[in-house]
């Protein structure tokens, strides 16, 4: 295997007081200001639902899915539009922490809280953010 | 947990993105939830209008893909006049045109292409408009908001070669042309 497939990109985020990271190509965007539309009987980690460039995108609040804490005062809150097979969604978090690049021997696996795949040597934890969204990303849908 | 590289490759494996992952007993959003705005019915036509210089023009809203807040762009060398520049949209390479040279009026845009020119005028806005070779951008000095008309509410183009001039939308200080994005960018 070549070292260039054994290197992980990963877009890093503060929520709470710990470090976070997705795979940087899953990233579209990040969205400096938004403004969800609320939806009726949607999880309580679900803010609502926004139009970005024409589509309706869901925005998740990370801060309800993983443990709470204080973020450093230097971080602004942002969206990350992330892809998630074909659709997107929104990720609110406490601040972004740059691109990160990691190889294959500054990764150990396991994670201290649930959603966690692996946590690298700088102490960002890979989310396994299929697994945390999984049947989380829509509202249960409601007898019309 | 076995703690090889094997495992640690099937744990990236699920933090990798790959296109064509699947998200399981995720339910789609029901249709009230993701249309927040009130459609446009089939008797309506919906337009996006915007200044020029002194004038207001207008494009049909479904052939504007994005608004942009203008920026400077990546200029050409020896470019001609239409084109101003071009600029990276999220990874695709996107020409950005001028459109008050193709409608026979005074080009308003200020030098915007290259590492030596000011700040784009904070009005200003690029229109992304779908074409058949893919995006490209209309340069407009502002962009003033949607307006709903009725089919029919359009006024036929007073006298002289219309062009892409489809019509033209009632109102004070002489209305405002419709223009087809496609013809000005021919």
């Amino acid at each position: 295997m070549s070292a260039e497939s054994q290197a992980v990109e990963v877009c890093a985020f503060w929520v709470g007081d710990a470090i976070y990271g997705i795979d940087v190509a899953r990233v579209d965007e990040i969205l400096p200001r938004v403004v969800p539309l609320p939806v009726d009987e949607a999880p309580a980690h679900v803010e609502g639902v926004v139009h970005v460039h024409g589509t309706a995108v869901t925005i998740v609040d990370l801060r309800r899915l993983l443990p709470a804490g204080t973020p450093p005062r230097t971080a602004k809150p942002k969206v990350i539009l992330a892809r998630l097979g074909r659709r997107r969604v929104g990720l609110r978090v406490d601040g972004m922490a740059g691109v990160r690049r990691y190889t294959l021997a500054d990764i150990r696996p396991g994670g201290p809280v649930p959603g966690v795949l692996a946590v690298t040597a700088d102490d960002c934890r890979l989310l396994d953010l299929r697994g945390l969204l999984a049947d989380r990303t829509a509202p249960p849908r409601v007898p019309l | 947990m076995s703690e090889g590289p094997s495992s640690l490759e099937a744990l990236l494996a699920r933090f990798r993105f790959r296109p064509d992952e699947e998200l399981d007993g995720t339910a789609p959003l029901p249709a009230s939830a993701v249309e927040p705005d009130r459609e446009a019915g089939a008797d309506e036509l919906q337009l996006l209008t915007f200044g020029l210089g002194t004038g207001e023009y207008a494009v049909a809203l479904g052939t504007v893909t994005e608004i942009l807040r203008a920026r400077t762009l990546t200029e050409i060398p020896r470019a001609r006049p239409p084109l101003l520049g071009v600029l990276n949209l999220r990874g695709t390479i996107t020409p950005v045109y001028d459109p008050s040279l193709r409608l026979g009026l005074p080009s308003t845009v200020p030098p915007c292409a290259g590492p030596d020119c000011d700040r784009p005028p904070r009005p200003a806005r690029i229109l992304v408009v779908r074409t058949a070779l893919g995006p490209a951008g209309l340069w407009v000095d502002r962009v003033r908001g949607v307006q709903r008309v009725r089919n029919g509410g359009l006024e036929r183009p007073k006298g002289g070669p219309t062009g892409g001039v489809i019509g033209v939308l009632p109102g004070a200080e002489g209305g405002c042309s419709v223009v087809d994005p496609e013809w000005l960018l021919r």
